[in-house]
């Protein structure tokens, strides 16, 4: 459950019971990624072609750990 | 280049009541000082489900085999117009619902009314008091 607040956006973890507040660029990740299992590369392109991304897929991955360290990414 | 503005990248579709495509948002990723990500964890509960998953032993287990008067006082085994403890723990969802008037499993209305009257009373550090002050949380 997403829920747009300002310059936040509230996700509700349903299976944790924890609420997230997320910033750009997490909610356009989760908003890119929907329910698909992607690589960093296949992630990086698919946001590539909604945005003029800023970095390389390095840099993806890294906010792609602190969306996995908070429960909302699962690692394949 | 042929003109001074660049022109707009193909990328979402326009709406027509927001006239021209604007240009495509930049998306930062590598500029994040601080985390993207906040997370926002309940107390004393994390879930309504196991909230009314918790038990409240009577009395708690410090005392266990202790009778409970009418005025939901533990007093010693065998004493007058008390009543043996409930051989359970009681389920969070049914003191829910003896809070709000029903009876507790296996029980008689008046042993009912002596056990409640112990669980309202728990104190901080007694036996089923996160589980009972969990109860008292307004929940949708």
């Amino acid at each position: 459950m997403s829920e747009p607040l300002d310059a936040f956006t509230a996700v509700f973890h349903r299976p944790s019971g924890i609420t997230h507040l997320l910033v750009s660029p997490a909610h356009e990740i989760l908003a890119a990624m929907g329910e698909d299992a992607l690589t960093v590369a296949a992630l990086h392109a698919r946001l590539a072609a909604s945005f003029d991304l800023d970095a390389e897929p390095g840099a993806l991955a890294a906010r792609l750990d602190e969306l996995v360290e908070a429960g909302l990414v699962e690692i394949l | 280049m042929m003109s001074d503005e660049t022109p707009p990248r193909d990328g979402t579709p326009s709406s027509p009541d927001k006239g021209a495509a604007t240009r495509r948002r930049v998306l930062a990723l590598g500029a994040v000082s601080a985390g993207a990500v906040v997370s926002i964890r309940p107390a004393l509960a994390q879930t309504a489900g196991s909230v009314l998953n918790c038990e409240i032993p009577v009395p708690d287990i410090t005392r266990s085999g202790q009778y409970i008067d009418a005025s939901g006082n533990v007093v010693a085994p065998g004493t007058k117009g008390a009543f043996p403890p409930p051989g359970r723990p009681f389920k969070g969802e049914d003191v829910k619902r003896a809070l709000a008037g029903a009876q507790l499993p296996g029980t008689t209305p008046d042993s009912n009314r002596a056990y409640v009257a112990y669980i309202r009373r728990l104190q901080r550090g007694q036996g089923g008091f996160t589980c009972f002050a969990s109860l008292q949380m307004p929940r949708g």
